[in-house]
């Protein structure tokens, strides 16, 4: 199908795990860091904000040499997982899950924050004094109400993890059907001189971030137009 | 019953030290300028301040003290913010409704029909948020609110954001509450006829502290009452209002002391209301004069006459059935009428300051 | 409420869980085996099609450091008979560096005649202007080419107009997609059927130290007995033909012979 090879397909699927699990996870992390960063009072508050910012500005390199470092078995991580008889996490399919949920880190918060931001804390205030809980109010006011700002951050943390590489690259090395993710496939494409594969892997990921991109986009237009 | 509040707090900028204990009956108001720490206070009392320290009880009910938090969904306060608050994505029947739904049954004490009725709001049911005027949706709230079947009501300054117009519209609404809730209420409010209207009790707030806390009567007896500052001073009569005759007034107060209201608002008749009367609108003479354009004349006794401030004196008086009236006159007025304590006088007042 | 979360939890959980197999592996080798390897890959899965393995390529220094890093792998082929030494003095390995072939280098171009080329050469000709190697500090290839210009007294010459490949099969990329007009090449690569339209000259391998390529089974796979197998079938005669196809001397042979 496609033209693609099997090793192509296998890249893909492992691409679009990698994806799903990273996205997954990171809205369940990032929900209540953002809550925090759009209202919380406290001091540590720009800290955060910096540190979760960090791969924005960091060389992809920085990030794939530290977590190598802490996730390989004679790091903090690996070596502990080690040590209780678990398998560390340097070249594991585990280990660039854990990259890309630190890697997309900020295309998750910070869509998620501007919109709780935007939402402000009345809403909430107004369903807690009529008796809803924690979670009530997430799934009853918060999502309702920010729908736009999850979409947007799911959207944006699913293709930022497509586009890695570096990192993986790094910490995964690049093993088939384990840590070898369709950007590294591409590079390895073209470093076989296998220019064909190369160039329609290439394409489906143009075709694909442009498409992304237009659907963010249009959802960003759309709240704008609602809130006039 | 009592609520009791002591809390600290020092930001930049701001520091609220309160030790108060209120009564937990009628409405208690919450008075000062902005940036006073009133609102503060409410949302202390509330839970969504949560201050180091702080200790907050309600009647047996502990609510904060040393590391024990109640969390403002277990404490069954309803709440009303000055600017509108209705959920966005519901429409007015799921914004009374939210509350309603997660109130135990057994523990609902009015149901959707009876607060669409008290608040006139029951032709909006089905109408999305964002086609309701400013008073509509404050109307909503408090139905929001009430419906929660609360155990103390917070109003947060709920009349601060709207016109006067529509103020006059919700003041009705908000006193009938007030009475028919059965409900104690804390309202915060910077404006004194809000205070006037609907308070028993007043609670004066300056710079992070309480000044004084006492009963409305008590606020309104004395010449130096902030209360005062802005519009001078002023006298709430209470009584009820009678059916309007064929000239559309409606007769307010018993024999003898009688008003009559060219608006009397949509207040049913024998209801019990309170009419504010600012002391420049009420003039002093020794004879009843007939012919004069002044419908209302109340036969009153003085009982003090205040030093002079800003060329004009207040005289406090006694009507008939014993309320407190007070009117601004010059120095010289009370030198000419020979005004002092036990002086029977008639107390002109233009109907069109009663608009309650 | 918060069943949906749980759901969540548990699919994640599941990408955790790993399904083991006997008889996987996972071979690194340098770059230079790209085209070489894959061929006797290809034979190899003909006669054990119950194995299941992958080849990683990469430079041979860059893959000893993912190695002691925990890199799952489980035979390595090394260009240089220094890592996997090092290697095993550091522990990582099953059995003893096993030399399987020596490289060599050639001067290689997609735009001009090679043949023509002498490393002597190269820093007056004004038609090149970019000169791909690998990276020395750790691709063996990448060192050499370094020796060999080095011994021809054009090292310095040369500096400006280098630009370096991650790997040697990243260096012929460069030079074979015209980014560069001549690279130092292995043999092996330039012998591969769409490079080898063009002519290669072969650079006198007395100018630079051998390219004693060795593999060793890694500790992980001490008792993996297919990774051991695979290992073993590169010294076998259907290997050794494939492999002196793209050019790599046999040292096994030339003993024989």
């Amino acid at each position: 199908m496609l033209g693609l090879g099997p090793a192509d397909w296998q890249a893909i699927e492992l691409t679009f795990r990698l994806c799903l699990y990273t996205t997954i996870i990171l809205l369940i992390l990032a929900t209540p860091v953002a809550w925090w960063l759009a209202n919380g009072r406290s001091a540590a508050r720009v800290a955060v904000q910096a540190i979760v910012a960090l791969p924005l500005v960091l060389p992809p390199t920085v990030l794939g040499f530290y977590l190598l470092i802490v996730l390989g078995p004679r790091g903090f991580v690996g070596g502990t997982l080690e040590a209780i008889g678990l398998h560390h996490l340097a070249f594991t399919f585990e280990g660039i899950l854990v990259a890309s949920v630190l890697y997309s880190m900020p295309f998750a918060v910070q869509p998620l924050t501007e919109a709780f931001k935007n939402l402000g804390r009345r809403p909430v205030e107004v369903a807690s004094s009529l008796g809803a809980g924690l979670w009530d109010r997430f799934f009853t006011v918060i999502l309702p109400l920010t729908r736009g700002g999850f979409v947007v951050a799911a959207t944006l943390t699913f293709a930022h993890t497509v586009g890695e590489f570096g990192v993986i690259l790094m910490l995964g090395g690049s093993i088939p059907g384990e840590t070898k993710v369709l950007s590294v496939l591409i590079y390895d494409h073209a470093e076989a001189m296998n220019y064909e594969a190369a160039h329609r892997l290439s394409a489906m990921l143009l075709v694909f971030a442009f498409f992304t991109l237009f659907v963010v986009y249009s959802i960003t237009r759309r709240f704008e137009v609602a809130k006039v | 019953m009592t609520l009791a509040v002591r809390a600290c707090l020092d930001r930049v900028g701001f520091t609220l030290d309160v030790d108060i204990e209120l009564p937990l009956e009628g409405v208690t108001s919450l008075f000062g300028r902005s940036g006073c720490g009133k609102t503060t206070l409410l949302r202390i009392i509330a839970g969504l301040e949560k201050v180091r320290g702080a200790e907050v009880l309600f009647g047996r009910q502990i609510w904060q003290q040393g590391r024990h938090f109640v969390p403002l969904h277990r404490r069954r306060i309803g709440l009303v913010f000055q600017e509108h608050s209705l959920l966005p994505h519901l429409s007015v029947h799921g914004n009374l409704l939210y509350g309603y739904k997660r109130t135990p049954k057994d523990l609902r004490r009015l149901h959707l029909r009876e607060a669409t009725d008290m608040l006139g709001i029951g032709d909006l049911l089905d109408r999305p948020i964002d086609q309701l005027s400013g008073g509509q949706r404050q109307r909503v709230s408090l139905g929001r609110a009430l419906l929660t079947s609360p155990q103390l009501l917070l109003l947060d300054e709920p009349l601060a954001a709207l016109d006067t117009q529509t103020k006059r519209e919700i003041m009705p609404f908000l006193s009938r509450m007030a009475s028919e809730a059965g409900v104690p209420i804390v309202l915060v409010t910077h404006a004194p006829d809000e205070v006037e209207r609907l308070a028993d009790r007043v609670v004066f707030m300056r710079d992070g502290r309480v000044d004084r806390s006492e009963p409305l009567r008590q606020a309104l007896a004395r010449p130096d009452s902030p209360l005062f500052a802005d519009e001078g001073a002023a006298s709430v009569l209470e009584g009820a209002l009678g059916p309007a005759n064929e000239r559309g007034l409606r007769p307010f107060g018993s024999e003898g002391s009688r008003l009559w209201l060219l608006s009397g608002g949509t207040a049913p008749d024998g209801q019990t209301t309170r009419v504010r009367i600012l002391a420049r609108d009420v003039s002093l003479a020794l004879d009843d004069p007939c012919r004069i354009s002044i419908q209302n004349h109340l036969k009153v006794r003085v009982e003090r006459v205040d030093k002079p401030r800003g060329g004009r004196c207040v005289v406090a008086t006694r009507t008939a059935d014993g309320q407190l009236l007070l009117s601004e006159v010059t120095p010289w007025a009370v030198d000419q009428l020979a005004l002092q304590p036990g002086t029977a006088v008639y107390a002109l007042i233009k109907s069109v300051a009663l608009m309650s | 409420m918060r069943s949906p979360i749980l759901l969540v939890l548990a699919t994640v959980a599941m990408a955790f869980a790993q399904v083991t197999h006997a008889d996987r592996f996972t071979v690194a080798a340098a770059s230079d085996l790209r085209f070489a390897l894959d061929e006797i890959a290809e034979i190899y899965r003909h006669q054990h099609p119950d194995h299941e393995f992958s080849i990683v390529y990469g430079s041979s220094g860059k893959m000893t450091t993912q190695i002691i890093n925990g890199a799952p792998y489980d035979v390595f082929f090394s260009a240089d008979i220094a890592f996997p030494e090092r290697l095993r003095e550091a522990g990582f390995t099953a059995t003893e560096p096993d030399v399987y072939a020596i490289g060599r280098i050639v001067i290689w171009s997609n735009t001009l005649d090679a043949s023509e080329l002498r490393l002597e050469d190269l820093p007056a000709d004004r038609r090149i202007r970019r000169i791909a190697i690998a990276q020395p500090s750790h691709a063996p290839y990448g060192l050499r080419a370094q020796e060999a210009m080095e011994s021809a007294g054009i090292w310095d010459a040369v500096q400006p107009r280098l630009v370096f490949g991650e790997n040697i099969a990243h260096a012929a990329q460069m030079v074979e997609s015209g980014a560069a007009n001549v690279g130092i090449i292995a043999l092996s690569l330039a012998k591969f059927p769409s490079l080898a339209r063009h002519p290669f000259h072969l650079i006198d391998d007395q100018l630079h130290n051998p390219l004693t390529q060795a593999y060793v089974v890694t500790r992980r796979a001490g008792n993996n007995e297919a990774a051991k197998t695979f290992a073993r079938f590169m010294e076998t005669e259907k290997a050794y033909e494939i492999m002196e196809r793209y050019g790599f001397v046999i040292p096994a042979r030339e003993w024989e012979g």
